[in-house]
């Protein structure tokens, strides 16, 4: 055995020995730790720093959110709809712990109304001030007299003397309306043209994104649903959650990573039987891409601690790539001659090899410059799979094929062929046409090519999610969580002030129809100087002797005694209401997640807007513009503007890794680097050009597969510069291998319906066809040496 | 009476299967015609104070369409309800709208309120405990809110009539009583004048 041959048994003894750790770690995981993939979409956006009022503003909305389901259950009539829901109830009983019913006091109107009664003078619809300060003294006498006489004039809270202008009823009527909802028969009720529904909220108590919730929650909703619809068959049920989107995700994409994995497993297997008319082949290529994997998970989960199950589907198509380095080998020993040693044939091969790997290394690690942290696995996961892969590659396969072992199947030789007759880049009068014409066509096609960085476009939920949450929020008419407006001040005293001030901005919206309405904890406590300023405003045009209430007096044959006792009563002096008072009562019970309340020494809150439209987003964002201590939030713009701002950055670092690749080609290639680097620059433009034709919205996972692009076909580009002229069509086999089977990998990931995972599907699908195709059109013809 | 409409809000109905005696002996003796019109004598004790307050009017119970409770003196005051709707005027000036979009229970208000001023006992079950008893063709009955809550708001309401409903008694919890006779009863399309028509 010669030594050369000794030293690489050395190397495969220890990669064995790493192999085993691997295989033993991904035993503890699996079997051991029961380890389970994230399926957290928002685990792939980027983690930002961000001042902590905002972040805490966003837990206050979003993550109660979270944890909620809200179901509907709902029939023409009540009683139909009670049935259905003691029905869906029943189900929900079965498995306790599961699912909460939102707990409904069972306050009576009158403890409901305890806490503001007594501060009833302070409390005022915006209208009603208007229209103490504007309408005249005989009108409000009116009001009080046809209040008293009448049979019945609306809401009446109490006795006459503690509203006897009918005010604070008013007060309390538009409190009621800034919800549909309803108590009735212990249940709560909402009802639109068609249908009464009772209205179930149910907290669940795993977190919505982990798969214990999405295997336990989901079946039982969707039994509970079920025996409503048994109980009564007209009856409709309604679901919302998080939990719902999140168990389609992830079913979606398990499915999804299977059908992908396998394809391209199926396709691979395929292939390389048609070639080699063997199966050792196939065992060795599906040997190296096993233990990349293997490897991926393990680093991945050492580093990071967890994964996410999108990482997992991305690192099903790296199958697509880490087969190169096998074929590569594998090609070359099927036409090397039988005599030459295989440790001799890969020393010949290893820096093709070598270059191949770095420039699929770099690619990859691409996607490390993203501030996505799911990417940045992806990233990782990718580069550690393909070293892995490589390496088992380069110790093992010398020992594993000598020569002789292949023979050469009837689809090599006859795409082998194909080589002779293709055309070739010659500097002529064609060439320019053709080049003058591509041009053209692709800058046309650029020139059509929109961008659509909305987050909403990376997510594609089940159309009948969608459905049920559209009827949901029209029915409740229920704020959005992802867009509000903050306000901040020294003191909760500054904030209430603010509130004030923004809602008197917001006023010309809702008249105008822009918005429904407003949720803000000073619809429930003025501020202080507001309250204070309504008790003078009160006493002066109403109570005041000689005023309203003395003419209401005189009218009902009452002394002068009664009305100031009346007055007495109404004005008895009273420390104002204040955010920390209404927080304990159960009526700030739906309200409380809108006060912040003290966060390092800043006090804040949330205005909620109801029944907004996408339209009206500008006018929103310019109410609150120069207004002090406020802030519109919006979640959505915010996330689409970074992956904006990211797709364009992405931009410039895939052609940064274009220069890179370059150089590290030129001090071997030299004047042939060019060849190595055009096809993948060609197809890249083309694709680019395809995608504006066909109308499509170029977004951040259009670029991050031109990136992944570069990796790939740079291997194609280098196979091809190993071995110049057209003599020996190895090289040409290998690229057709890889291609094929990238193809099959990264197509099928085109059938994805996550529309971020087809994006970059089908850029893979269209570059890596095209760029297929151009290799041998710029490969080099002449038969040189290298240096 | 004033309290029906916040309390219904919080009401509560629980259906009841088939009347009992005496309110199917009641059903019997009254009169169910499309359209109800007459006069009204209200009078109010109001606790803190020294004199009742009275006043008298005109009401209209059309049924399928709704109830007008008309006030004319002394202070002129127009109340509707509809299915759609509780609306109250005060000359040309809306003074109070409560619209069933927003108020799920408007419906059912308007449900209790016709039934009470029609004498529909069957529709009143779901609501409250009906307690009556019959003499000749007069009958009485008490009406007792099921749901503690709604017993709070409105307190005990009692009627008494014949072939229509002849009087309406509420007594609040918080003291106010509310006295109410109906006169002048008139039924069929020539009931309502064509000022009433048009407001309905």
């Amino acid at each position: 055995m010669n030594p050369e041959v000794k030293r690489h048994k050395w190397l495969a003894w220890l990669w064995a020995l790493v192999v085993c750790a691997l295989l033993g770690h991904n035993a503890y995981l699996w079997v051991v730790q029961r380890i389970v993939p994230d399926t957290d979409i928002l685990a792939l956006l980027p983690v930002q720093e961000r001042d902590r009022v905002l972040q805490e503003s966003f837990t206050h909305m979003v993550d109660a959110a979270q944890q909620r389901v809200i179901v509907l259950v709902g029939a023409a009539e009540w009683n139909d709809a009670k049935r259905a829901a003691d029905a869906y109830n029943a189900v929900l009983a079965t498995q306790p712990g599961v699912l909460e019913a939102v707990k409904l006091s069972d306050e009576t109107q009158g403890d409901w109304l305890a806490p503001f009664q007594k501060h009833s003078v302070a409390l005022l619809t915006a209208q009603q001030e208007a229209q103490l300060r504007s309408a005249s003294p005989q009108f409000w006498t009116d009001a009080a007299l046809a209040k008293l006489y009448s049979a019945f004039s609306g809401p009446k809270l109490g006795a006459f003397r503690d509203d006897p202008f009918g005010l604070f009823s008013g007060w309390v009527q538009e409190r009621a309306q800034e919800t549909p909802v309803r108590p009735r028969d212990d249940k709560l009720f909402v009802a639109d043209g068609e249908r009464q529904y009772v209205l179930m909220p149910l907290t669940m108590r795993a977190p919505a994104f982990s798969m214990t919730a999405q295997q336990t929650v989901v079946p039982l909703l969707e039994r509970a649903k079920q025996a409503a619809l048994k109980a009564a068959p007209q009856a409709k049920v309604i679901t919302a959650g998080v939990v719902l989107h999140a168990s389609a995700a992830s079913s979606q994409a398990e499915g999804e990573m299977s059908t992908i994995g396998l394809g391209s497993l199926a396709g691979i297997v395929l292939l390389t039987w048609f070639t080699f008319r063997s199966l050792r082949p196939i065992a060795l290529v599906l040997l190296s891409i096993g233990i990349g994997f293997l490897g991926s998970l393990s680093v991945c989960w050492l580093l990071f601690g967890r994964i996410h199950l999108l990482t997992l589907v991305f690192g099903a198509s790296l199958i697509g790539v880490a087969q190169d380095y096998g074929i590569y080998f594998l090609c070359n020993r099927l036409s090397a001659d039988p005599a030459e040693g295989s440790v001799r044939l890969l020393k010949r091969l290893l820096p093709g090899l070598c270059l191949t790997l770095l420039a699929a290394v770099i690619g990859y690690m691409g996607l490390g410059f993203t501030p996505f942290p799911g990417l940045r696995h992806m990233a990782v996961f990718s580069a550690v799979g393909l070293v892995f892969a490589w390496l088992t590659v380069v110790c093992w396969f010398p020992l594993l094929v000598s020569g002789g072992t292949l023979t050469t199947g009837a689809l090599a030789h006859r795409y082998g062929a194909t080589l002779a007759h293709w055309p070739q880049a010659r500097l002529n009068a064609r060439t320019l046409v053709i080049a003058a014409l591509f041009v053209a066509v692709a800058g046309f096609g650029w020139s059509r090519l929109g961008v659509n960085d909305d987050i909403r476009s990376l997510q594609n939920p089940p159309k009948h999610l969608i459905d049920d949450q559209i009827k949901l929020s029209k029915l409740l008419d229920a704020p959005t969580p992802v867009q509000y407006f903050l306000v901040r001040g020294a003191s909760a005293e500054i904030v209430l002030q603010r509130e004030e001030e923004l809602k008197r901005r917001l006023d010309p919206l809702i008249a105008a129809k822009r918005i429904g309405g407003y949720q803000a904890m000073s619809n429930w406590v003025p501020s202080v100087r507001t309250q204070l300023e309504r008790r003078a405003l009160i006493d002066s045009k109403l109570l005041a002797p000689g005023g309203p209430l003395d003419a209401v007096a005189k009218a009902i044959e009452e002394d002068s005694a009664w009305s100031a006792a009346t007055r007495a009563h109404l004005m008895a002096p009273r420390a104002p209401l204040t955010p920390a008072e209404f927080l304990k009562t159960p009526p700030s019970e739906p309200w409380r997640h809108l006060w912040l309340g003290d966060i390092d020494g800043v006090h804040a809150s949330i205005v909620a807007l109801r029944g907004m439209s996408m339209a009206a987003l500008p006018e929103l964002r310019r109410a609150g513009e120069g207004m002090e201590g406020v802030q519109w939030v919006d979640k959505v713009a915010e996330i689409s503007s970074v992956l904006g701002r990211y797709r364009q950055y992405m931009g410039w670092v895939v052609l940064g890794a274009y220069a890179v690749v370059f150089a590290l080609l030129y001090p071997r290639y030299r004047g042939n680097a060019w060849r190595v680097l055009a096809p993948s620059a060609v197809a890249s433009i083309a694709t680019l050009a395809v995608l504006g034709l066909t109308g499509q919205a170029l977004q951040l996972f259009h670029v991050l597969a031109l990136m992944l692009l570069l990796g790939v076909v740079v291997d194609y580009g280098i196979f091809m510069q190993e071995h110049p002229g057209r003599r020996n069509t190895t090289p040409w086999l290998a690229v057709g291998l890889s291609a094929a089977n990238t193809l099959l990998a990264f197509g099928l990931l085109g059938l994805s319906r996550t529309p971020a995972l087809q994006a970059f599907g089908l850029t893979m699908l269209i570059g890596t066809t095209l760029a297929w195709l151009l290799v041998p059109y710029f490969a080099n013809t002449k038969e040189n040496e290298h240096a | 009476m004033k309290r029906l409409i916040f309390a219904l809000a919080i009401g509560a109905a629980c259906a009841v299967a088939g009347a009992s005696a005496p309110i199917a002996k009641i059903q019997a003796l009254l009169a169910k015609p499309t359209v109800l019109c007459g006069r009204f004598d209200q009078t109010k004790h109001l606790a803190g104070m020294k004199k009742p307050l009275a006043s008298n009017g005109r009401f209209c119970v059309v049924a399928g369409k709704g109830v007008l409770w008309r006030t004319l003196k002394p202070f002129p005051n127009t109340l509707r309800l509809t299915r759609d709707e509780i609306v109250s005027f005060q000359g040309e000036r809306v003074a109070m709208r409560l619209e069933a979009k927003q108020e799920p229970t408007v419906r059912m208000i308007n449900s209790v309120l016709f039934s009470l001023l029609s004498g529909d006992l069957g529709q009143l079950e779901t609501l409250f405990e009906v307690d009556g008893g019959v003499e000749g063709s007069t009958w009485n009955v008490a009406l007792k809110a099921r749901q503690p809550a709604l017993a709070k708001a409105i307190g005990a309401i009692s009627l008494d009539g014949g072939a229509y409903v002849k009087n309406i008694q509420i007594v609040e919890a918080s003291g106010d009583k509310t006295f109410i006779v109906f006169s002048e009863i008139k039924t069929g399309e020539g009931a309502i004048t064509l000022e009433e028509a048009a407001l309905l």
